[in-house]
């Protein structure tokens, strides 16, 4: 599921994650290392100073006085080093999973594929996305917290057993009780707070739908009462969260005063050694508190995975084969069989409603719920995968959607490797050559979201050109001169009915213009009810 | 303009208690330094007398001041916790206050503004949700990583002078790298802002074109492109980062320098080979206890740092809350008219659909009192036509005159009784929801009123009467129960006008037969403009206007 997704984007991005790893390891030590070696140093000097002269001339300053200039400089670049690297690795393997994931949700069948809110989609792929961050920088991160722990326990060693005990029963005490803190009381308050705050949304939802009765009868204060009351659980639960959080903090205090506090009692050391161990100790513990609070952080990932895991489901089924079926699509409508070959020119007609544009699509494989039996190449249309299709026909919607890019762009979805003159010969056909000649940019000029630079004519045609490039054995138009003036269409009619003669392409049609209408040479009524 | 005040009043501020919890942390890092010091300068004499090993010679002095490193270590990890927690209270109070205040306001101008519901509650909800660190964590983290260096320098100074000089010294060049590098950071992570939300958008742009990808085969294209965009969006990420972290090396090189240069001068001032002459003589605790305090002059800082993600996201929910208070403001509720007109005339007003189509241009004369109707086929627009008159609709052209003056449909609100498809039920008993309009109506004429509208039976089922609450889910009460709720709720109001949407749709016919009876008795005392389709209503109607 998710968790085996985000291995394999990490093993993707070993070096980083390797890199980052060891800089962090050397930022902690570097860090634990400058406050041991100036304890160290300082009480040497203060015992060597009110000793005598002789002791402050045999006292070695140089090796210490650089070590500490040296591992404030370390500290700086390992620092910088290990955020650099641990959130390239992140933001790389994060790039990956947000693509596997949208070529999953793509992969799944239509029919799933096209129920999602794509608000939700994009939800999904960027907020929740973003919350396995933490995963991933956890499985760099904490590696690299065991080998700092296990560098500060060799310093600890100096100090004696007793000291190394004292500062490695605190760290895994304060791990230990941060994890069972973070089962036992987070866990839970973040299930709350998530379900407080999706119902406090339908509160206001709820409300909202009554914005009428709210305007007329005043009821600003109801509603301020009845969200106050919806607020409640959300607050509490961030509360419980809150004095969770502060338990662990307690504790981990609590904890590092006490490893400090037996080091100081503890240690036969000498004092230079004891400051030393003291100061490592407190910095580790530091850095053992900063591991804590991630691995905590773990339980606020859980809810994305669940739902990451619920949208995107792993496609256990690879794509099935898309050999394509035979050009020949066999309709029974009200008893009666209708064949279609290409180079057919056949009229889909019928009243509003009667299910012409869910017949198009049951073809396409887009669905699979026209109410008329469909077989295409013998076989029932429903039985047969959309890769099989969808081969067959190139469809020209009656909503002619584009998609947020370029002329280009749009026209590329229809097949790999069309060229730039294959672009402008399908413009032609579909009387759009002038228009887009005129653009800023000719085929580059950028669209907008849903092609809002066009109008809903120029969109039409655009979607027409886009389905002839397709090269497809049908051509499926579904009001394809809907907005278009007069002198247009008459035109338009003539070139497709040439495109139509020169490929030997077939047409299926549906449209409620005249002129239209002649272009086809049969007709086939609808009715909208089977049987 | 009232919305700048408002943009004013929804500036939080930080909370005094978390800023008084940051600022005790401080205070116990001083305290914990402080002990450590006198322990460790117990060893340093206990070496000095030669004395080898083991615990001897604490004595009573030590163990009080091992009393205090753990006392102070135990504190440090209360405040911090304990910031946190009394910084969420406040940002609790101060997103339950916006929310209070934005809510009610987003509800009744939603349709004004074309906005959908969904939209208004991710600023309503979601958006204030994520002021909440923002408020909670870092407002009281910046004021107190401007105080807390001051007080460590403060506490440093008994000690020496020259450290506290040091670690100061550190902070010049500290605050022009920061500044430097800050600007650059903060231009950067716009561009990243503005790509995120480019990405997001490129999603949703795909997942709408899904047919048209799907159809033609497309996916490998198409997911080849996403992986390149998001590929991308992580390269422009990692360049703001790289700004970003190295603005944060500079606050650790200056950390890491504050350390160092203490940690030194210490040093050669305890061995007596300071380079120059110190102003002041060092024993070993007092530049124990200055090397142990210069970790914590950055840390405020550090902490501020690393809550920047609190500062982005709750600032833009700030704003974009701000930009929605202008066209709230826009929205407000018009003064109410004085009296109840005996003339409501409508003048080839042409009203904008939700869904776009523009209906009319309509006209008509109500006067009062009467049953007016407007009737039409389904979509034609009559309900829009009714929320039209409670301003809750847009008029695009045309007026509306009371009494021959031509007044603004909000205006007309207060006057109105109003039933729609779908009365809104708040949580509370029945009887509140009955008298929402505000009118002193006693039991016994509620539950006749309940009764003429053959309601009488619900109570009797519920138990209760009406004292009866009602839950958030409507308590599975039918379509056609709710809708005669919202009807008794108009009719009780005593308000001059009733506006009635479909008053007699989802009843059987006995049931809808009441209402028609209610509504003609209504109508003889008040106006009332109903829409409709029921032949009942219409055959009793005073005048009828058809649309569409």
């Amino acid at each position: 599921m998710i968790e085996a997704l985000l291995r394999s984007a990490r093993a993707g991005q070993r070096r980083a994650v390797l890199l980052g790893m060891a800089a962090a390891a050397v930022a902690a030590l570097s860090a634990i290392g400058l406050l041991a070696v100036s304890g160290w140093f300082l009480t040497g000097a203060a015992i060597a100073g009110l000793t005598g002269a002789a002791a402050v001339k045999a006292f070695n300053y140089l090796v210490p006085s650089a070590a500490i200039r040296g591992l404030a400089i370390l500290r700086t670049l390992s620092r910088y080093g290990e955020r650099l690297f641990s959130h390239q690795a992140m933001l790389f393997a994060l790039a990956e999973v947000r693509a596997v994931l949208f070529a999953r949700l793509i992969a799944a069948p239509p029919a799933t594929a096209l129920l999602h809110n794509r608000g939700d989609v994009a939800a999904r792929l960027g907020g929740d996305v973003e919350t396995l961050e933490e995963a991933l920088l956890r499985t760099t991160l904490v590696p690299s917290g065991i080998a700092t722990l296990a560098g500060t326990m060799l310093l600890m060693a100096l100090a004696g057993w007793a000291a190394a005990a004292a500062l490695l029963g605190a760290a895994g005490a304060s791990f230990a009780v941060a994890r069972r803190i973070g089962r036992d009381r987070i866990a839970p308050a973040l299930d709350a707070e998530s379900a407080a705050l999706g119902a406090l949304k339908r509160c206001y939802v709820e409300l909202a739908a009554g914005g009428d009765d709210i305007a007329v009868y005043g009821l600003a204060a109801d509603v301020c009462a009845a969200i106050a009351a919806a607020e409640a659980p959300l607050h509490r639960a961030r509360a419980a969260m809150a004095g969770a959080d502060t338990l662990v903090s307690i504790v981990h205090g609590g904890l590092t005063g006490a490893a400090v506090a037996a080091i100081v009692a503890l240690s036969p050391a000498s004092a230079p050694v004891v400051a030393l161990a003291a100061l490592a100790a407190t910095a580790a513990m530091e850095i053992v508190g900063g591991l804590a609070r991630l691995d905590i952080q773990r339980w606020k990932s859980r809810g994305a995975r669940a739902r990451l895991d619920a949208m995107f489901p792993d496609a256990a089924a690879p794509a099935s084969d898309g050999a394509p079926a035979q050009p020949i699509v066999e309709l029974t409508v009200a008893g009666a069989l209708h064949r279609i070959v290409p180079g057919d020119r056949v009229l889909l007609a019928g009243r509003s409603g009667s299910g012409k544009t869910r017949l198009l699509e049951t073809l396409t494989g887009l669905r699979d719920d026209a109410p008329e039996d469909v077989r295409i190449g013998g076989l029932h249309a429903a039985g047969l995968p959309l890769a099989a299709r969808r081969s067959l026909f190139a469809l020209a919607a009656q909503d002619a959607a584009m998609i947020a890019g370029s002329v280009a762009d749009n026209l590329s979805l229809a097949r790999p490797g069309i060229t730039r003159d294959e672009m402008q010969a399908a413009l032609t056909v579909a009387c759009l050559d002038d228009v887009v000649a005129q653009l800023p940019g000719g085929l580059d000029c950028w669209l907008g979201d849903d092609g809002a630079r066009l109008s809903g004519g120029q969109r039409k045609r655009l979607s027409l050109a886009r389905a002839l490039l397709a090269q497809r054995p049908f051509l499926l138009l579904d009001e394809p001169s809907e907005g278009l003036d007069g002198a247009t269409e008459a035109r338009l009619i003539v070139r497709l009915g040439d495109w139509l003669a020169e490929t030997g392409s077939g047409l299926i049609l549906v449209s409620h213009r005249p002129a239209m209408r002649a272009l086809a040479t049969r007709q086939i009524e609808i009715d909208g009810d089977p049987g | 303009m009232s919305s700048r005040d408002n943009a004013t009043s929804a500036t939080p501020a930080a909370s005094r208690g978390a800023l008084a919890a940051w600022l005790g942390d401080a205070v116990a890092a001083v305290l914990f330094a402080l002990a450590l010091a006198q322990l460790l300068a117990l060893h340093v004499a206990r070496d000095l007398r030669g004395g080898g090993g083991g615990d001897a010679g604490f004595g009573i002095g030590g163990w009080a001041w091992m009393l205090l490193l753990v006392g102070a270590a135990l504190a440090r990890g209360a405040l911090q916790g304990g910031a946190f927690a009394i910084g969420l209270r406040h940002a609790a109070r101060f997103a339950a206050e916006l929310r209070a205040r934005v809510a009610p306001a987003l509800m009744v101008s939603a349709a004004g503004r074309g906005r959908l519901i969904g939209e208004d509650a991710e600023l309503a909800v979601t958006a204030i949700d994520r002021i909440e660190p923002y408020v909670a964590r870092f407002l009281p983290l910046r004021r107190a990583a401007m105080l807390s260096p001051l007080l460590i320098a403060l506490a440093a100074l008994p000690a020496s002078g020259v450290a506290a000089a040091i670690l100061f010294g550190t902070l010049l060049p500290f605050a022009i790298g920061m500044a430097l590098a800050g600007s650059a950071a903060a231009r950067a992570s716009e561009a990243q802002l503005g790509a995120l939300s480019r990405l997001g958008g490129l999603f949703v742009d795909r997942v709408r074109a899904l047919p048209l990808i799907l159809s033609y085969g497309a996916e490998d294209r198409v997911t080849r492109q996403i992986g390149g965009a998001a590929r991308d969006l992580a390269e422009r990420t990692l360049g703001v980062l790289r700004i970003a972290f190295a603005s944060s090396a500079i606050l650790e090189f200056f950390s890491a320098l504050a350390v160092a240069l203490v940690a030194v001068y210490c040093g050669f001032s305890l061995l007596g080979l300071l380079p120059f002459r110190a102003p002041e003589s060092l024993d070993f605790a007092e530049a124990f206890y200055v090397l142990a305090l210069a970790p914590e002059f950055y840390l405020g800082m550090r902490r501020l740092a690393a809550a920047y993600h609190d500062k982005q996201q709750g600032e833009a929910a700030l704003a974009a809350l701000a930009a929605a208070e202008a066209p709230i403001a826009d929205h407000a509720v018009a003064p109410p008219l004085l009296g109840a007109p005996a003339a409501l005339v409508v003048d080839a007003w042409v009203v904008r659909h939700p869904e776009g189509a523009a209906i009319g241009p309509i006209s008509a004369r109500w006067t009062g009192p009467g049953l007016h109707l407007i009737v039409g086929p389904s979509g034609s627009g009559k309900t829009s036509l009714l929320r039209a008159l409670i301003g809750q609709v847009p008029v695009e052209s045309g007026r509306l005159y009371a009494d021959d003056a031509a007044i603004d449909p909000r205006a007309l609100a207060p006057l109105c009784g109003w039933a729609g498809q779908r009365p809104l039920l708040l949580p509370g008993s029945l009887r509140t929801n009955l008298l929402v309009g505000g009118a002193n109506v006693g039991d016994a004429a509620i539950i006749a009123e309940l009764g003429a509208l053959g309601l009488a039976s619900l109570i009797a089922a519920r138990g209760g009467g009406i004292d009866w609450v009602v839950d958030d889910r409507g308590s599975g009460l039918s379509g056609g129960e709710r809708r005669r709720i919202g009807l008794a709720r108009a009719l009780l109001s005593a308000r001059p006008l009733l506006l009635l949407d479909e008053p007699t749709a989802d009843l059987d016919a006995a049931s809808a037969a009441r209402v028609v009876a209610v509504l003609r008795a209504a109508a003889m005392t008040r106006t009332v403009i109903a829409a409709t389709h029921d032949p009942a209503l219409i055959a009793l109607a005073d005048s009828v206007v058809e649309i569409g």
